[in-house]
């Protein structure tokens, strides 16, 4: 029991950072809830699958019920405006320089609104490929999809953030001069 | 976006082409300016993606972790399944089981009588038609027969005409309730089916006990030339196989009635049915002499006779 929690320690502190980022992207910032989705989801392989999983699943899996929850998210309050995330998110502790973080933060804030033009499948599997670095096997297997419809879905992503990308530095350009 | 190896582009950056497309691939990026600024534009685009930074908080890392390990652990996802499946069966079962239950007990209920009647007129002829017609009198005069003959020989005519048989299907057993009739009124049907279906099984009792005191005194009749040697029984035993079912029938309808007299004296004749109708084509002449015996001692003929006699006066009243 205590090695079983010993393990769990250990792929803990491996992936929840990185779930939390996956859940932060693919739920277009809002850090409070995907933080506590990530939670919910190692709460959940921990109470019912950690154990029972075949070695090495047990990243898929709660990748998987990571989308899943936060799929199920987007259901629930889509529209609604969340205002204790955007509080929380106003008084969270910061490290750097104002100027830094500024320039930082104007990156991130224009990454997340990209990535949420993307249809939620491209989204995810791009996410899955670019921060996670899985590859297209994987991803099929945690999105329950065949690895072409993953190859697909992952060009069509960056290809229609490249198109976008390029609109947003024209009119930079054109603002400028 | 013209060229074909835009798709090959970005399966190359992810290390997803096989070596020999690879290769393919980077040598038309050689001659393919569109596809260079593709690859460039797409791997800029993943160092803004995996550049993401996210806002966690090792304090927050920690207390979610401890917040996990402090809840109890559940049984495997698959040990719930399948005790949740096992339920279900289980669950089915039961229900199942009891669906079939009350179906047997609605078909027994609606059938029973019905049918045990139909089995002993089937088997049975009407021993004295002046009796039984006396006893359905109310269901119609039509069914009346010309008077029986008292042997047994001409009994099979009866059995081909038996008057009960045909009317038997006439009379509603279980009166069909109006709508929005409670159901308690419907015992408040008319009695003469019950009083009759009791007739009926008391004249095929009588007729019984007839048959078997016949049967009972062909035995003790049977002729044993000398000790040890083979009796010719094939009659006997063959008539005694015939009546054993029947006698089965009507003990088991006695005790439904609470017929304690009769159920009884067909408890007592069972077992010598039995005996009679298992011996050998050409059984030793002991055998014969032990159920002889058997029938002297629990003095089974006079008491058949008495029984039947009083059953016939019975049916007669």
């Amino acid at each position: 029991m205590a090695s079983e929690d010993e393990e769990f320690t250990m792929l803990f502190q491996d992936f929840y950072p990185s779930l939390c980022r996956f859940l932060e992207c693919l739920l277009g910032g809002r850090a409070p809830l995907a933080q506590d989705l990530a939670q919910e989801s190692f709460l959940q392989l921990h109470r019912t699958a950690w154990g029972t999983l075949p070695a090495g699943e047990a990243r898929f899996w709660l990748y998987r019920v990571a989308r899943n929850m936060a799929i199920n998210e987007f259901r629930k309050s889509n529209t609604r405006y969340r205002l204790f995330d955007r509080v929380v998110e106003a008084m969270r502790p910061r490290t750097r320089n104002p100027e830094q973080e500024y320039e930082t933060q104007e990156q991130q804030t224009l990454v997340l609104e990209m990535l949420q033009t993307l249809p939620e499948d491209q989204r995810t599997a791009l996410l899955l490929r670019e921060q996670e670095q899985l590859s297209y096997r994987e991803i099929g297997q945690v999105l329950n999809v065949s690895e072409s419809k993953v190859k697909v879905d992952i060009f069509r992503a960056r290809a229609s953030l490249r198109e976008r990308w390029s609109k947003r530095v024209k009119t930079a350009g054109a603002s400028v001069s | 976006m013209n060229c074909n190896f835009t798709e090959k582009v970005s399966s190359l950056i992810d290390g997803e082409l096989s070596p020999s497309d690879a290769r393919e691939v980077e040598r038309h990026l050689l001659n393919c300016g569109e596809c260079q600024q593709m690859r460039a534009d797409f791997l800029n685009l993943r160092s803004q993606i995996a550049g993401f930074e996210t806002s966690l908080q090792p304090v927050v890392q920690n207390r979610a972790l401890k917040k996990i390990l402090s809840t109890p652990r559940r049984a495997p996802a698959f040990g719930l399944q399948w005790s949740f499946g096992k339920a279900v069966a289980f669950a089915s079962l039961l229900i199942a089981g009891a669906l079939m239950g009350f179906m047997l007990y609605q078909s027994s209920n609606s059938r029973g009588p019905q049918s045990g009647r139909e089995v002993v007129a089937v088997n049975e002829p009407t021993p004295v038609p002046s009796r039984s017609t006396g006893s359905t009198g109310s269901t119609g005069q039509q069914q009346q027969k010309p008077e029986p003959e008292p042997s047994p020989a001409p009994r099979k005519d009866n059995e081909e005409n038996n008057p009960q048989r045909k009317s038997a299907p006439k009379r509603p057993l279980v009166r069909e309730p109006k709508p929005g009739e409670q159901f308690a009124a419907i015992p408040a049907a008319p009695e003469t089916p019950d009083r009759v279906t009791s007739a009926d099984a008391e004249t095929m009792t009588a007729m019984h006990f007839d048959k078997s005191e016949t049967l009972l005194r062909s035995f003790r009749n049977v002729r044993l030339n000398e000790p040890g040697s083979a009796a010719e029984v094939s009659y006997e035993r063959q008539r005694a196989q015939q009546l054993v079912y029947q006698n089965m029938m009507l003990r088991r309808e006695a005790e439904a009635r609470g017929d304690v007299q009769v159920a009884s004296l067909l408890e007592s004749l069972e077992p010598i049915l039995l005996d009679i109708s298992n011996l050998p084509d050409k059984p030793d002449a002991d055998a014969v002499r032990v159920i002889r015996a058997r029938v002297e001692r629990k003095n089974i003929v006079p008491l058949l006779r008495v029984n039947s006699t009083a059953l016939a006066r019975a049916l007669d009243d």
